[in-house]
């Protein structure tokens, strides 16, 4: 394993191009994570053709570069303008943009970076020693698995937000009605379509949150009318201190651990890991109903798992050729044109690659800190224009983001629509947390509920009785009773 | 004078429109130019996606013209069908076609006659495979255990009510091995739920599994092509076990049914030539399509398409789509 290692610097210390690679890729990454419509799995589609004239090696750090980066540069926007520059971000939003209205926009960027370089670098450190065993621990998650998983996701809903928990209830349902339109996920049926072509890909989850986020806060900014006042002000990005993260160290390891894990599971992705850790720091929390509001671990514990997301996808990839993710998966292409078929065999014929990726990933992170930084405070000079020029531009930039995304006017449409939904709920005081939370996780509990019945032949019992499955339905169950006794017990005010 | 003025505003407009239309009328001769989209309806970074892209490199230097690949993505295909449908039909715009287009026509989802095929360009071939552990390590034993109990081994496809589901169902109807099919949203699960032991059976083409193959990992039963597969001389084919089910996975390109048919002859004769390009058999080969894939113009894709399109709605039809 050592020599693996010293093999592979050798290799990158001759050949100073592979740092030049990553330095360009995580820049790249970041740009395309900030920009709305523009992800992450665009940036490494777009450099594939250019990764043919270097060896797979180089190819390869271009490409991880750029998925390290891309999934950090989405809470930039998330937290300054409430506009999740990627999927992976959404869940950022949820307490990096109140707390930049709080006027520490520039805290809660230092914790997003400082979170999601904890987070990548564990990912990555994972990755490295313990890539084969874990990837063979994924391949015992089944569709029940990965049902109870869902599950778990969704019980933390009751706990989510400062209102009250009928509200909650109603926007995490509403969430998951909603996540059933589309085409059947087994019989290919259309659901709720109406005739409308672009309602059968159902609804798309990046123009929901788009406009539930960014379009909904810009109705509500200029429904206040405050549009000339500046609210964030003077935003000096810094990491936070030390014992601001010793403070947090359980939500930061539970989240990368959780982001690991998710991450290497090929049904779920760096955008369920975030939610997932997001709902655990929720649970676990001396002080849930502070969530939502801006609490520093609000931010610290998606950030951590989608980053930490990024080396757990990797897992399966390099130890049996099976994507962990849509990136991966468009990576995974990229290698076959190389001639490296990925597969078991990788990590034993390919291993300079193979080492080089996991140094190159480590690098990445280190430079996303430092590039991150930057960009941070070149994003946070727009705050100083006054809301009339910013508004307007959010808008414009979220429908050509939206649009570009699939080539799809519809998705404009959904887009819009959802901006007034968002700017009802709010209006009426139901929390979006819960709403979204419906819409991430609804699609995954319906289609491993059904595929794991069809495996079963419909005995339920069977289902749930598989070990992980049941306990963490259990562990679900558990945590629901509790927070209702917990909303039963509180006084009435 | 307010009259003639107006006159001479009409005619400068009328000359400025007989100039801006003088470049139509040339486009017939130097046909295909400039950059030509190909809608599709996968993932930027997709199979398909880099399917165009690895043509797109002969065809340009062979041409002059670029394809540029249009990731219309979900919805079964439709977005992109009708985002292809509303481009003008001048042969300007490219559709990427496959098996999905036939299912949707047969849905009366979408109407091929829109569509002029140009040239079939891939053909791919799938394969039923197992785990090293299964109980069934060739392909008789499994047909012999589904005969006695219908449906009680589950075969793992990915999508829903797509190409997988299709072949799975002419395997069942046509054989009476009754297998129980699992649609996977992405064949990276379907292939982790098999290495998994959560379902039975697989269904995925060569080049994706080849990695897994390789290592032993996976078992190949039978292979759904007219001839064995020479990588894999031992797995039999469907046909030889007598059931007729060779269905398999193509890809091709068409432009809207109004255009010319010259240009798709035109288009035919630069795809002729872009795939014996070095850098495009390279890319073939590495994804394992070489061994059936033939390229066929407008006329044999016109019959190929007709004979799909009734082989898919006799499976639709068998599983009660339709």
């Amino acid at each position: 394993m050592l020599e693996g290692f010293s093999d592979a610097l050798l290799y990158m210390l001759g050949s100073p191009i592979s740092f030049v690679m990553i330095i360009f890729a995580v820049i790249w990454g970041i740009a395309f994570g900030s920009i709305p419509g523009l992800t992450g799995i665009v940036g490494v589609a777009l450099l594939i053709p250019f990764t043919f004239v270097f060896e797979p090696i180089e190819g390869l750090l271009l490409l991880g570069g750029v998925y390290v980066g891309s999934t950090f540069g989405g809470s930039i926007s998330a937290i300054l303008f409430n506009t999740p520059g990627s999927p992976e971000a959404a869940c950022t939003a949820l307490d990096g943009y109140p707390m930049a209205r709080k006027g520490q926009a520039g805290r809660a960027l230092g914790l997003a970076l400082a979170a999601s370089a904890i987070g990548g670098l564990l990912g990555t450190t994972v990755l490295m020693f313990a890539a084969p065993p874990l990837a063979r621990a994924a391949l015992s998650f089944g569709p029940p698995e990965y049902f109870a998983l869902a599950i778990l996701g969704v019980t933390a809903i009751s706990s989510i937000g400062s209102g009250s928990t009928t509200k909650a209830l109603i926007a995490g349902l509403a969430g998951l009605a909603l996540a059933t339109v589309g085409l059947d996920p087994i019989t290919g049926t259309e659901r709720f379509t109406f005739g409308s072509a672009t309602l059968l890909s159902g609804i798309s989850f990046v123009p929901a949150i788009i406009g539930i986020f960014a379009m909904a806060e810009v109705l509500q900014r200029y429904s206040e009318g405050n549009t000339e006042g500046q609210v964030i002000k003077n935003v000096s990005t810094e990491l936070p201190s030390l014992s601001e993260f010793m403070r947090m160290k359980f939500t930061l390891l539970r989240s990368s651990a959780i982001g690991t894990a998710v991450g290497a599971l090929p049904g779920v992705g760096a955008t369920t890991a975030a939610f997932i850790s997001y709902s655990e720091a929720v649970r676990w929390s001396k002080n849930p109903r502070a969530f939502g509001t801006g609490e520093p671990e609000g931010i610290a514990a998606p950030e951590s798992a989608n980053n930490s997301a990024v080396g757990g996808s990797m897992i399966p990839l390099l130890a049996l050729g099976i994507p962990g993710s849509a990136t991966t998966a468009v990576m995974l292409g990229g290698l076959t044109i190389h001639g490296i078929i990925p597969g078991p065999l990788m990590m034993t014929e390919n291993r300079d690659l193979v080492y080089s990726v996991f140094i190159g990933m480590f690098f990445a992170n280190i430079l996303m800190l430092v590039f991150g930084l930057r960009a941070a405070r070149y994003f946070a000079r727009i705050l100083d224009l006054p809301y009339t020029l910013v508004g307007p531009a959010i808008v414009v930039l979220c429908m050509t983001g939206v649009f570009a995304l699939e080539n799809n006017v519809g998705n404009v449409a959904i887009m819009l629509v959802f901006g007034a939904v968002g700017f009802g709920l709010r209006r009426f005081g139901y929390p979006i947390a819960p709403l979204i939370i419906g819409l991430v996780m609804g699609p995954i509990a319906e289609k491993s509920l059904r595929q794991g019945l069809l495996l079963t032949d419909y005995n339920v019992i069977d289902m749930i009785s598989r070990p992980i499955t049941a306990v963490l339905l259990t562990f679900s169950l558990l945590s629901l009773i509790y927070g209702f006794y917990g909303q039963f017990r509180k006084p009435k005010s | 004078m307010r009259q003639t003025m107006l006159k001479r505003t009409l005619m400068a407009l009328g000359l400025a429109a007989g100039t801006a239309l003088a470049p139509i009328s040339a486009t017939a001769e130097d046909y295909p130019s400039g950059s030509m989209e190909v809608v599709h309806q996968f993932g930027p970074g997709g199979g398909t996606d880099r399917f165009i892209r690895a043509i797109g490199e002969p065809f340009k230097s062979i041409s002059g013209a670029s394809l540029v690949p249009i990731s219309v993505s979900g919805g079964a295909g439709i977005p992109a069908s009708v985002n292809f449908e509303q481009r003008p039909g001048d042969g300007s715009s490219l559709m990427a076609i496959g098996p999905e287009q036939v299912i949707n026509h047969a849905l009366g989802r979408i109407d091929l006659s829109k569509y002029q095929p140009v040239a079939r360009i891939q053909y791919d071939q799938g394969l039923f495979y197992v785990a090293p552990d299964s109980e069934y390590q060739n392909i008789e034993d499994l047909i012999a255990h589904l005969k006695d109990n219908p449906g009680d081994l589950k075969l793992g496809v990915t999508g829903a009510a797509g190409f997988d589901a299709m072949l799975a169902g002419l395997w069942n109807t046509t054989t009476g091995a009754e297998l129980t099919l699992i649609p996977f949203e992405k064949s990276s699960e379907a292939m982790a739920a098999v290495l998994g032991g959560h379902i039975d059976v697989l269904y995925e083409e060569y080049g994706p599994v080849r990695g897994a193959l390789e290592s032993n990992e996976l078992v190949p039963l039978v292979v759904f092509s007219e001839e064995r597969l020479p990588v894999l001389p031992d797995v039999p084919t469907a046909e030889e076990l007598g059931y007729d089910v060779t269905l398999g996975r193509w890809r091709g390109v068409a432009i809207a049914s109004e255009a010319a048919p010259e240009k798709a002859e035109k288009l035919y004769s630069i795809f002729e030539e872009a795939v014996d390009a070095d850098s495009y058999k390279k890319i073939e080969e590495q994804s394992g399509l070489q061994y059936r894939s033939e390229l066929i113009g407008p006329e044999a894709f016109q019959e190929f398409l007709e004979n799909e399109v009734q082989v898919y709605t006799e499976v639709l039809k068998s599983l009660g789509q339709i």
